[in-house]
């Protein structure tokens, strides 16, 4: 009954915001597919949510919210505020990660996490999205897109050919360790669209 | 085992008052609740709505200062008990989640309603009302999927079923055509009486959900879609309100009020599956008791009159929240294409009816068509939900 998640790197969204408001549902359903998974597909469903969550995370903070920080009213505190949530999930995510989904209280700390992550995102469809769209054009958003696509790429949701190499060189390591790289990726395709 | 909630003791109404941390109450998990636990918050929150706002009519029609003063020291414990209601509800839902929640409400509480009523001309007023919300359930549903990417089966989690009822251009109708006539007092069952005070709580609530919500959307079809199915409401408030005999006493009135209370937060407690939510409604029904006992009092004192012999001698069975897939299926099947003319229905399209589609449709597609076209474009297809094979009527199929 319940259909496959849509697949992010083949997803033909030109906004920003449309393609992160996908990205969070696409993110809850991640937890979904985590809790209800058995204990041999647990591990993959996990490195499927850990991606997909550095890439989101990581792409939001290299372009959405350095422009929101410049053009909405009130962007430092809304931003700042946005940094602190994504800062407290973070180490959620870095403390689940270390222990693995083996971990006897994985769940409970993945609940935890769900509930970090859930209410960053809504607060940022809230507070930052809203306003971020009213003040931009759909010229500013599609420039913004291709940071994010770019760092989507690298997180199949599904296995996916072509990506897997470049997936096997940055989405390794600690979470922090993939949003490092992430960072550079979303840098150089921003640049490459911009020049 | 009976209840019988003239002749049960409640909290003494000075010791009712609630402070800050005591109303603070833990919201329900958007994720992993069960659905209808979120479904009978909703409904909850309508009825104290209409608690409070039922008991402002009636104080600003009382001159006497003291009556007026009961009446507002139990409002406000009666606004006390909403906003420990409402504020179950998770600030993480989106509106639109929560709208979608709203819609399961009205479609599950009233089939079930439907199904209970004794009364054919009465049940036949909720068999046609349900198919509507079931309509706009489907409309919400894509409204999910074109602008938060996510398919409304993670809101009502099967239970309810998502595809098209009478289709909602079909709902605006002439509001002559709304009215329906009323029971009699003197003669409809007790459960008829408490069954359309239900429905008409939950719908007015429903509105005014919808009419304060609908402007804080950016994207142009949202702000439509609520516009549209929002006076659609408006409809189902004079549909359901004029179903209540307008000959009951004020203290009548509240009598049944009071006693609609203690029925569905009893109903609640027996069939509440989250025990933090059960304590709540164990607490509210031995609050609504006494808020009972003091209608009671007014209405002996009043109209001089025995309340047992307007109420039931015990509660009816409980007001339970389950699946009504088979029966809506068979409703839509045969009362599909009917639209109402004076207090009746009919099959046809008739004068009073086109001249009122007309006006207001202005020549353009409606939102409510609009949203299914916009998510057809964006999502490859319309959604649906349809977990018992195929619609019942090919004419409304995907395939057709």
């Amino acid at each position: 009954m319940t259909q496959d998640p849509p697949v992010p790197e083949t997803m033909a969204e030109d906004d920003v915001i449309e393609l992160l408001l996908r990205q969070h549902a696409l993110i809850r359903d991640l937890f979904d597919q985590v809790e209800q998974a058995s204990a041999e597909e647990r591990p993959e469903a996990f490195t499927r949510l850990v991606r997909m969550l550095a890439v989101h995370e990581t792409a939001e903070e290299e372009t959405v919210h350095p422009y929101a920080r410049k053009k909405i009213d009130g962007g430092d505190g809304v931003v700042d505020d946005r940094l602190a949530e994504e800062n407290q999930a973070k180490q959620l995510l870095e403390d689940l990660d270390k222990n693995g989904p083996d971990a006897p209280d994985f769940l409970e700390r993945l609940l935890l996490l769900r509930a970090a992550v859930t209410a960053h995102a809504r607060s940022e469809e809230r507070y930052e999205f809203t306003q971020l769209r009213a003040q931009t054009t759909a010229a500013e958003r599609r420039a913004l897109a291709a940071g994010v696509k770019a760092a989507e790429a690298m997180a199949p949701t599904h296995p996916h050919p072509g990506i897997e190499s470049a997936t096997k060189n940055v989405l390794v390591g600690t979470p922090v360790a993939m949003m490092d790289r992430i960072r550079d990726v979303v840098h150089r395709a921003m640049d490459q669209h911009n020049g | 085992m009976t209840f019988n909630p003239l002749h049960e003791r409640g909290i003494p109404l000075d010791k009712q008052l609630r402070n800050w941390r005591e109303l603070d109450v833990a919201p329900v998990d958007p994720d992993h609740s069960d659905p209808y636990t979120r479904c009978r918050i909703i409904a909850m929150n309508g009825i104290e709505v209409e608690a409070i706002m039922f008991s402002h009519q009636l104080a600003r029609h009382c001159p006497s200062v003291e009556l007026k003063q009961q009446l507002a020291r139990v409002r406000y414990i009666e606004a006390q008990q909403q906003k420990a209601v409402n504020w179950l509800l998770p600030g993480l839902a989106s509106v639109l989640e929560t709208t979608i929640a709203y819609e399961q409400v009205a479609v599950d509480l009233t089939a079930w309603v439907a199904r209970m009523e004794p009364d054919p001309y009465l049940k036949r007023a909720y068999q046609f009302g349900v198919l509507e919300d079931f309509d706009h359930l489907y409309r919400y549903a894509n409204l999910y999927e074109l602008i938060e990417h996510r398919k409304a089966e993670k809101i009502v989690d099967g239970l309810t079923e998502v595809m098209p009822g009478r289709p909602t251009y079909l709902h605006h109708r002439d509001p002559v055509d709304n009215v329906r006539e009323p029971y009699d007092k003197s003669a409809a069952a007790p459960i008829s009486k408490l069954h359309a005070l239900t429905i008409m709580a939950a719908e007015q609530q429903t509105m005014n959900f919808y009419m304060n919500v609908g402007p804080t959307y950016m994207e142009p079809i949202a702000r439509r879609l609520y516009q549209e199915i929002g006076l659609i409401e408006e409809e189902h408030v004079t549909h359901y309100e004029s179903l209540v005999d307008p000959g009951e006493t004020w203290w009548e009135m509240l009598l049944n009020h009071e006693y609609n209370e203690c029925y569905l937060y009893h109903s609640f407690m027996e069939t509440e599956s989250d025990p933090k939510v059960k304590a709540i409604w164990e607490l509210h029904l031995n609050m609504e008791l006494e808020h009972l006992r003091l209608a009671a009092e007014l209405f002996k004192k009043h109209d001089g009159r025995d309340p047992e012999q307007v109420l039931a001698p015990e509660l009816p069975a409980p007001v339970t929240f389950e699946p009504n897939k088979a029966y809506l299926r068979e409703l839509i099947a045969t009362e599909i294409d009917y639209t109402t003319i004076g207090t009746g229905y009919v099959q046809d399209a008739h004068e009073r009816f086109e001249k009122m589609q007309e006006a207001i449709m202005g020549g353009e597609p409606l939102p409510s068509e609009q949203v299914i076209t916009d998510n057809r474009d964006k999502s490859g297809q319309e959604y649906r939900l349809e977990t018992e094979g195929p619609h019942p009527v090919p004419s409304l199929r995907t395939d057709r």
